[in-house]
């Protein structure tokens, strides 16, 4: 079995304040797997995502995404963050452009930079760029703008912006934390299922427990900055995730910082 | 909630000696405006009706007029771009924008006709000085305008484009470029629009334009050639605005 991410040890606090984030976490997830992460807000859902995609700095502890030992000193080289596709809670799209102009957007890492600059793709970019529109169901609307889009329509324009890249592990924070429940399932469903056609290994974090039964091969439950619980779907209880939510700390008035 | 009172109380107190300091201390006699009626009646009788035989000389102040606003407003982009990055706060140190800023404040403080009757010292009369002029000048505001337009995209789709292993110059391009050239767009319009305002007055001073005109015919007396530029004025203004509005609504 091949692993995905390998995670030992880790150990992280929040820059200006010091509180920790995590203590002493570790996590491994095999390539292919879907797994979802539960937790109350503030439990280091959003902050594990974005460590993983190298916007974290001086964490403790031994952290490998896809075979690469990522450095808490530096941000990951860009070849290989093309690997790793992240999908945005909020879309992260450019509004004022069009949807495949969105879509297209993922494949500027895989291309040199002066050709990405002056937007000469090459057929197997549109090729690409045209599979992800396809499998995300949004051909029909390819010309219009991003701002003329429902929250759904946008959530599927994130996910095909990602395939686009073809990554080989997605990593998803709260992709459907703004839709309504019918929208949700759907929205999973179609993540899960074309990550899971493609070979993807896919990480998502979710505030509900039954979207993560429906979709996920595992479930990691963070509470105040450590692991609750890790179990196979199949043996997730619902005293496991009454527990994650019952004494969890208030969520934290101060946000992390980026780098 | 004393504090606040007492502060209001003090404004309130500078305001009134502001106001009666100038009245007093300024020469006015209100009874030179009672009598000033009949001389103004007589002006605009005598800007009635327009001369329309001054025709070809409007359509060549007009027409430098408009050159020297798309040209000052040319230079003003070209100066705008590079100073609207240095006083970014998203994209330099304090220590580079805090300065750029200050400078870009000097800029917008030294008046237009002031920077055209330098120029026409420096460099003759003309329009050049005018075009120099009105790009000093709009540069104040138009960078200030850039550096905001920059600080104000969203950061999320740059960020996605930099997790999707896009390098700066791409992120530049492909994220915030979109995001800002229409607010760009829309601040370059509106200045183009100032700068034709201000620049209708720089003739006065030598520096090229329709203004030449107007102040040749109110200083002769040919008061019927002045109303005739004066309408011109008025429609250029207006067409310009006009134009502005639906060039706005096409950029929302």
């Amino acid at each position: 079995m091949t692993i995905a991410i390998r995670i030992d040890d880790l150990s992280f606090s929040h820059q200006q304040s010091g509180r920790p984030v995590f203590e002493q976490v570790s996590i491994s997830v095999t390539k292919g797997e879907t797994v979802a992460l539960l937790g109350s807000s503030g439990a280091g859902k959003t902050t594990l995502l974005t460590l993983l995609d190298g916007r974290h700095r001086d964490w403790q502890g031994s952290v490998s995404v896809l075979g690469s030992e990522l450095d808490p000193g530096r941000a990951p080289p860009l070849a290989k963050r093309t690997e790793t596709g992240f999908i945005f809670q909020e879309f992260a799209l450019v509004e004022r452009s069009t949807v495949q102009r969105n879509v297209i957007n993922g494949r500027l890492g895989r291309m040199g930079a002066l050709r990405a600059f002056f937007s000469c793709f090459s057929a197997k970019d549109v090729a690409v760029t045209r599979a992800a529109l396809s499998d995300c169901r949004i051909a029909d609307i390819a010309t219009r703008r991003v701002d003329s889009l429902s929250g759904g329509q946008r959530q599927r324009v994130a996910i095909a912006r990602c395939l686009a890249q073809e990554p080989q592990l997605i990593l998803a924070d709260e992709p459907v934390s703004n839709l309504d429940p019918t929208r949700s399932a759907e929205i999973l469903k179609l993540l899960t299922h074309v990550a899971r056609q493609r070979g993807a290994t896919t990480v998502f974090s979710s505030h509900q427990p039954e979207l993560a039964r429906r979709f996920a091969d595992r479930i990691i439950g963070l509470r105040n900055g450590r692991i609750a619980f890790d179990v196979a779907t199949a043996d997730l209880t619902d005293a496991d995730t009454m527990r994650l939510y019952d004494d969890a700390k208030p969520a934290p008035s101060t946000r992390l910082r980026v780098v | 909630m004393r504090s606040r009172q007492l502060g209001n109380l003090a404004a309130s107190l500078l305001i009134a000696v502001a106001l009666l300091w100038s009245l007093i201390t300024t020469d006015v006699e209100f009874s030179r405006l009672l009598s000033a009626g009949p001389r103004i009646a007589d002006f605009l009788g005598r800007m009635f009706p327009p001369d329309p035989t001054v025709t070809s000389e409007i359509l060549q102040g007009s027409a430098e007029t408009l050159r020297i606003a798309i040209l000052g407003t040319l230079g003003a982009v070209v100066l705008s771009v590079p100073l609207g990055v240095l006083a970014s706060e998203t994209m330099v140190a304090p220590w580079v924008h805090r300065p750029v800023r200050a400078l870009l404040a000097l800029i917008r403080a030294i008046p237009l006709i002031l920077v055209a009757m330098l120029m026409v010292g420096a460099v003759g009369l003309g329009p050049l000085p005018g075009i120099i002029a009105v790009a000093f000048h709009a540069t104040g505001m138009l960078a200030k305008f850039y550096a905001e337009a920059i600080d104000g995209v969203s950061r999320e789709p740059i960020s996605a484009l930099e997790s999707a292993g896009a390098g700066p110059l791409v992120r530049l391009r492909h994220a915030i470029w979109p995001q800002m050239a229409p607010v760009i767009a829309r601040d370059t319009i509106f200045r183009f629009e100032l700068n034709l305002r201000e620049s209708l007055i720089l003739g006065v001073v030598g520096a090229g334009g329709i203004g030449f005109y107007i102040q040749t015919y109110v200083r002769s007396f040919q008061y019927d050639k002045a109303a005739s530029v004066t309408l011109a004025v008025i429609v250029m203004v207006l067409t310009i605005e006009a134009l502005n509005i639906s060039l706005r609504r096409l950029l929302k």
